[in-house]
């Protein structure tokens, strides 16, 4: 029938369609307030705007294009990608409009531990008291713009690979999902964003990747999620060793307690001013290393880590950034939020714990990654690496150390979709990722050579760079701390430059001024990459340079919201190195 | 009377007899009766009971117990009859289909 | 002068800003013709930014001298502020607030560092001009290059300007960076390449170490700026042992900046980079950021508080220098390759003065203040000569290569082939094709012979006024009780004096004097522009040492509370020449060790040396060509002695030793073997472990659970039977339970 449709009759119906939708989905949003009862009286701009709109967007545009007859599909895909773009700097505005303080007084480094910006809360489940409650600090609003950096980033890099008409909009839903997690102020929303960020990946590597994709999504979905069950089983035995007696606010009517995070922390507090171990010092344990677990499989840590390597070689373009950028920091996120906030006498037990693991996967992972041949594997090891910072960071217990760690997991967040755009479009290209299959390659793609060695220096740690100021805080600390063992990063550091410049070295260089190609590949064919390409690597390269010439931009917020840690937990932290020590 | 206790063994006599056919025949129908035979032997048991202890409940339970035995016993021939329509047999030796 | 003051952030930051220029223009005009003309593809930015840096900068030295000498004390100091903020739990339990600021700080070395790398920054992209934009293999990329070569002046400045450790190793790093770019400029060649990382890898291994002493001194004084980690009070508050450390520490990075033994390696590789480069990073700027850094070592070494603690620290500087003086004079006796002799020259010097330094901490550190800051005047401006010196030669040597390639070019297409190729098979850097040119290229072989002579330490030029400070300064260590290991280098050095002589006028005589060896060397002539004008600049200066000498430049650079004396220039000049050559010590007698070691030294470098080149390389010009006057009878004499004093070195030219030396002491072949033999194959093994052994872990998991399932679905046979039976065992444990439980 729609191939006898006119041309303005398919236009009349999709546009119906749309605006069907447009209003339908519009109205249930603005109604959203009046269906949940408001905690408080301001304008919320993170639940509608930050966490609904993707979400709900993406949905409709998948549902708007799966409808259109076959001919069609094809055709939707500049519309819905577009659509997907628009959406993503909406988010992008409201969440930099934040940041400068242009809606509302927001003053991000007065904020002490359980004060929140934009705090709301409406009531959800309330039999189980559980409550739909956001809230931005310093910690999570610099995830929360990374976020909405590096989505729009990765949709204009990845603009002209052929995905479809569902790809774009994947990536909206994981930055709806990816939101949730950062401003989730209660444990079932949080969980629950937690384990919705795994499906749009999934589909993403699934349908868009490599050769062993299958075995890669499989894996990467079973492996976090089993950890993440270990997880919930933290946050539910967490849940149900609350006191019923403590509440006053009625929630939780059935079961007594409440998931809400600020009640949490709250009762963390009362049991260290009282100078007890809150929970007890067994459980606090055991369920310090329960949580811990979740998210160091996340990070990741050595030795949960090898789903990291597979997943990121199968994965496409997209799917590499917004993973490597965004998702392994949820791991470090939620250490923050939770385990690190509610049990500090855990952690300075298991201090020396995280120091191994720090330092394991600093030093193996990059050792391993002087080995590999695959370009994107090498740069999927050198994210294990680089994480072993923000590990080393936060076991450290420093302020500085925290902040340090906090701002490496922001740097890595920019540097990383860069280097892994550079393999995307070097597979794109050349269609290979073997290093040493090529030689030369500045030659016939010049900007491709500049933006390999320029995020090759950022990630190395090149001074003025964003990733220079996270490893010189974060080693700071750590000779603080523990003294000698900073010996080992910075043996890293040498190790990293090695393997950096040997890979450019072998693709990008050499040559003796011919161009040398993988096998099957005519001289013609080599060519630079695409605008688009072009466009998205230069906006992460003025990023870079611009978080590490003026790094206090964000690092005031994160120090912030480390020293405020520290005061925090200093009540019980005092107790210990009183009492205890 | 008869003292109830025999009643009851009798029908644990039973039971064992229907359980040891329900494991060992081939024949479906066989099978079948075997279950009839079980059936019954609980039949007596909660007969040897209300006699025991004079209550009506064991005759209620002995009631619907028969009533059930029989719409078990219809609904078995008509599996059985479909499994010979399509298969020719009726040795639950040969019927394999829920095999991994 | 507070005007200077608040444009001096200027200084580093114009020419960052002008490279995202130079890069933007380069990539929107390439291939335009005026582009390449007036624009010399970024050149003529990269000089005016220079030029402007240059003024900007003898303003600031300006007003630092004449406030000096007014009589403030204060190093000029410009706050620019804060960059990190942060609070640090201390083990009282409470919290301590800190940050890390940037700042510009004068004092008197860095205002000779200031004056030299802006000056050569200026003079060099001069020179590029000259060199870089009439070669045709460098068209449509001078760009990059110029571009490159403003951010390692921005770096250099940068260092130089900085207030605080922290962003001295920032723009050292930086520097690095352009170092790696621009040694690896022609990337497209392998040994370039290799090259490149080679230089980033070596110093990189130098940075870490220094990056770990940097975090010590953050530990102990709280703070990385210079205010308050130079502070004595501050110094004895801290741990001695640590401080130790980390000068240690500290040192190491300086070795592998200033490539010295054992982070040498990468130094005579980075030949590989254009010339400009060579002369601008590896002669005059970024090899000395290292002995900046151990300049500034100097307040801890002074400090009361480690007196006596530091001997050692002192000692291994100085042995290191010794060391590398020595080997890298005798790896240059065999070097054909003209820029390779320079670049060994260049780590002797180096280490020249990393003795000097040597010799001047020891001293301060045991009580001897005096001597101290005159072997540390003696070094700094050894410093000084051997960076105008260093740069002239590079870029004279630039310009030999320069001429002897065009004159290739012209020979090749006046033969009518124009094999491309050919470039490849005639190396024109290589002394053997040279010879002759004195006749043909004046002004190079009076830039190159003044160079010379100064790095030679001939009397009354540049070098001579530092060199001898330093050898004496190391032969009165060793003289002095506890100092007695500094024979050693001292011994060394001055051996090494007389290798200079030798080496130096090695190379000039095989390049200028005698016949052309080659048709090539017959041709060349003079004609590039923009490259005489340093050279011409550079030997006035050179040979104008002994007006600096007069001015007490050095005893100026050594102590920090001196002035120069303007008013009493002539006296003070005869004061020099009197202690350089008749070793008159301060209290006016003759001091016996010194005058022998200051006439052994003049003898060695000035006689011995020349003398056995001559005889060995030397020779008259061809018939009919005539050198300049004044390095006419240089070029004579070594034809006279060249004809009469036969001299059969072929017993040291084909001995294992020369051998040894034409490989450099094998020390690439160690590190290499010590990278493809044993990391590579590590990380090979690394690599399979986590394949095979973590992920086997997972993999087995993954395998055990489908056997596991594959087991259990067993169970479902399919027989009615069975289930019927499964059904009644069931049952049957159900009872039990809720029996047993009842």
């Amino acid at each position: 029938m729609s191939k006898n449709m006119s041309k303005k009759a398919i236009f009349e119906r999709e546009f119906s369609i749309v605006a069907t939708l447009v209003v339908g989905a519009g109205a249930l949003l603005l109604s959203f307030p009046l269906f949940f009862e408001e905690a408080v009286g301001e304008i919320d701009w993170i639940t509608i705007p930050m966490v609904a709109f993707p979400i709900l967007g993406s949905i409709i545009l998948l549902a708007l294009a799966s409808q259109q007859p076959r001919g069609m599909k094809e055709k939707m895909a500049f519309p819905v990608k577009a659509a997907s773009l628009g959406f993503s700097l909406f988010i992008l505005a409201i969440s930099s409009a934040l940041f400068f303080g242009w809606l509302g007084s927001i003053d991000w480094t007065t904020l002490k531990i359980n004060e929140y910006n934009m705090n709301h809360e409406y009531t959800w489940i309330n039999s189980l008291g559980i409550s739909w409650h956001v809230g931005l600090d310093g910690l999570s609003f610099p995830m929360l713009w990374l976020t909405t950096l590096i989505i729009p980033i990765t949709m204009i890099t990845t603009w002209e690979e052929n995905s479809g008409w569902y790809h774009h909009p994947l990536l909206l839903l994981m930055e709806g999902s990816l939101i949730g997690v950062f401003v989730a102020l209660d444990m079932f929303m949080f969980y629950v964003f937690w384990e919705l960020t795994l499906i749009p990946m999934f589909f993403l590597i699934l349908k868009w990747g490599g050769k062993d994709r299958r075995y890669a999504a499989q894996k990467f979905f079973l492996y976090t999620f089993t950890a993440s069950v270990i997880m919930l089983l933290g946050l539910i035995t967490l849940y149900f060793l609350q006191d019923p007696s403590q509440y006053l606010i009625d929630r939780g009517v059935l079961t007594g307690r409440t998931f809400s995070m600020i009640d949490m922390t709250n009762n963390a507090q009362m049991a260290a001013n009282n100078g007890s171990v809150w929970l007890g010092e067994s459980m606090q344990n055991a369920l310090f290393l329960m949580l811990m677990l979740g998210f160091l499989v996340k990070l990741p840590a050595v030795p949960f880590h090898t789903w990291l390597p597979d997943a990121h070689v199968q994965a496409p373009t997209s799917g590499s950034m917004v993973l490597a950028g965004v998702m392994l920091k949820m791991g470090a996120y939620g250490m923050f939020r939770l385990p690190l906030t509610l049990f500090p006498h855990a952690l300075a037990e298991y201090q020396y714990l995280l120091l191994a693991i720090g330092m394991i996967s600093l030093v193996y992972g990059s050792i391993v990654c002087l080995g590999q041949t695959n370009l994107k594997r090498m740069v999927a090891y050198s994210s294990v690496s680089h994480m072993g910072i923000v590990i080393l960071g936060i076991a450290s217990m420093q302020p500085l150390g925290f902040a340090g760690a906090i701002f490496m997991m922001f740097a890595h967040g920019i540097i990383s979709p860069m280097l892994f755009s550079v393999c995307g479009s070097f597979k794109h290209h050349y269609h290979t990722l073997e290093i040493g299959s090529t030689r030369g390659l500045a030659k016939a793609s010049p900007f491709l050579g500049v933006y390999m060695m320029f995020s090759w220096m950022a990630s190395l740690g090149l001074p003025l760079l964003a990733g220079f100021v996270a490893e010189i805080t974060v080693l700071v600390a750590v000779w603080m701390t523990f003294g000698w063992w900073v010996l080992l990063p910075a043996l890293v550091l040498v190790i990293t430059a090695g393997y950096y410049l040997w890979s450019m070295q072998r693709t990008i260089f050499e040559g003796s001024g011919e161009v040398v190609l993988p096998e099957g590949m005519a001289v013609e064919d080599a060519r630079d990459i695409s605008p688009w390409e072009n466009i998205g690597n230069l906006l992460m390269a003025l990023l870079i340079v611009l978080f590490g010439v003026l790094p206090w931009i964000i690092w005031d917020m994160m120090s912030a919201y480390a020293n405020a840690h520290f005061y925090f937990n200093m009540g019980g932290l005092l107790n210990l190195v009183a009492g205890g020590a | 009377m008869i003292d109830p206790s025999w009643v009851a063994g009798l029908g644990v006599f039973l039971f064992c007899i229907g359980l040891w056919g329900a494991f060992t025949r081939k024949n479906a129908i066989i099978v079948l009766m075997s279950i009839e035979l079980i059936l019954n032997a609980v039949n007596l048991n909660f007969i040897a009971g209300a006699a025991q202890y004079g209550d009506a409940t064991g005759w209620v339970y002995t009631a619907f117990a028969i009533a059930i035995a029989a719409a078990e016993v219809a609904i078995g021939l008509a599996i059985f009859l479909a499994m010979y329509s399509q298969h020719e047999t009726i040795s639950l030796d040969e019927v394999k289909l829920l095999k991994h | 002068m507070m005007e200077a003051n608040e444009l001096a952030i200027l200084i580093p930051v114009l020419p960052i800003l002008a490279m995202p220029v130079i890069l933007f223009l380069g990539q929107l005009f390439n291939g335009n013709a005026k582009w390449k003309g007036f624009w010399k593809e970024g050149g003529t930015i990269s000089t005016a930014v220079m030029a402007i840096v240059f003024l900007l900068s003898l303003w600031l030295i300006v007003g630092h001298v004449s406030a000096f000498s007014e009589g403030s004390d204060d190093a000029i100091v410009t706050d620019v502020g804060n960059w990190v903020s942060y609070q640090l739990f201390t083990e009282h339990g409470d919290m301590k607030a800190q940050d890390l600021g940037f700042g510009m700080q004068l004092d008197h070395v860095s205002v000779m560092l200031l004056f030299v790398a802006s000056f050569l920054c200026l003079l060099i992209s001069i020179f590029s001009m000259g060199y870089m934009n009439t070669d045709k293999i460098n068209e449509n990329r001078n760009h990059r290059f110029y571009a490159e070569f403003v951010l390692f002046c921005a770096g250099m400045f940068g260092m130089v300007l900085a207030d605080n450790f922290l962003w001295l190793f920032i723009f050292w790093e930086i520097m690095g960076l352009c170092s790696y770019l621009l040694i690896g400029f022609y990337y497209e060649r392998p040994s370039a390449s290799y090259a490149a990382k080679k230089a980033f890898l070596t110093t990189r291994v130098g940075d870490v170490f220094l990056f770990v002493g940097l975090l010590i001194m953050h530990a102990e004084f709280g703070s990385w700026d210079f205010s308050v980690v130079f502070n004595a009070a501050n110094i004895g508050a801290a741990d001695a042992g640590l401080i130790k450390a980390m000068l240690l520490l500290m040192f190491i990075g300086a070795v592998g900046k200033s490539a010295q033994f054992p982070l040498h390696v990468w130094l005579p590789d980075a030949m590989e980079g254009p010339t400009p480069v060579s002369a601008l990073i590896h002669a005059a700027t970024m090899v000395n950021a290292g002995l900046y850094l151990v300049a500034r070592m100097f307040p801890f070494f002074a400090a009361p508080a480690m007196a006596g603690e530091l001997s050692d620290v002192a000692l291994l500087i100085a042995m290191i220098g010794g060391i590398t003086a020595f080997m890298a004079a005798a790896i240059a006796f065999v070097q054909k390759d003209i820029k390779k002799v320079l670049a060994y020259s260049t780590m002797s010097q180096l280490a020249y003065i990393f003795t000097g330094l040597g010799a001047s901490l020891w001293f301060v550190n045991n009580g001897h203040d005096e001597l101290a800051f005159f072997a540390f005047g003696a070094s700094m401006f050894h410093l000084f000569n051997h960076a105008m010196a260093k740069g002239m030669l590079f870029m004279a040597s630039g310009s030999v290569i320069h001429e002897m390639h065009h004159a290739h070019h012209h020979l090749e297409h006046s033969e009518g082939e124009h094999d491309e190729d050919d470039e490849d098979h005639f190396d024109a850097q290589d002394m053997d094709n040279m010879g002759g040119l004195a006749s043909r290229m004046p002004i190079t072989a009076i830039a190159m012979a003044v160079g010379s002579a100064s790095i030679i330490g001939i009397p009354l030029i540049g070098g001579f006024w530092s060199k001898e400070g330093i050898v004496g300064s190391a032969w009165k260590a060793a003289m002095y009780d506890g100092g007695g290991l500094f024979i050693i280098p001292a011994i060394l050095v001055l051996l090494t004096a007389g290798m200079t002589g030798f080496y130096m006028s090695r190379m000039w005589f095989m390049t200028f004097a005698g016949k052309p060896k080659t048709e090539v060397a017959a041709h060349v002539e003079e004609t590039t522009p923009f490259i005489p004008i340093p050279l011409v600049t550079l030997t006035i200066m050179t040979l104008g040492g002994i007006i600096f000498a007069g001015l007490n430049f050095a005893g100026w650079l050594g102590e920090n509370s001196s002035n120069l004396s303007l008013s009493h220039a002539p006296s003070h000049l005869w004061h020099e020449i009197t202690h350089a050559f008749l070793a008159l010590g301060s209290d006016g007698k003759i001091d016996p060790l010194i005058l022998i070691i200051t006439w052994t030294t003049i003898l060695l470098s000035m006689v011995i040396g020349p003398f056995y080149a001559m005889s060995l390389y030397g020779g008259k010009l061809a018939k009919g060509q005539k050198a300049h006057w004044s390095i006419a009878w240089i070029v004579a004499l070594s034809g006279r002695i060249h004809s009469s004093y036969k001299f059969d070195n072929s017993v040291w030219a084909e001995s294992g030793l020369s051998t040894a030396l034409r490989n450099r002491l094998y020390f690439d072949q160690w590190y290499d073997a010590l990278m493809l033999k044993i990391v590579v194959p590590f990380s090979y093994a690394a690599a399979w472990f986590d394949r095979r052994i973590i992920d086997g872990v997972i993999k087995g998991i993954e395998t055990g659970s489908q056997e596991a399932s594959r087991n259990i679905r067993s169970l479902t046979t399919g027989s009615a039977r069975d289930y019927i039976m499964m059904a009644a065992l069931g049952t049957l444990a159900l009872f039990l339970l809720i029996w047993g439980v009842a």
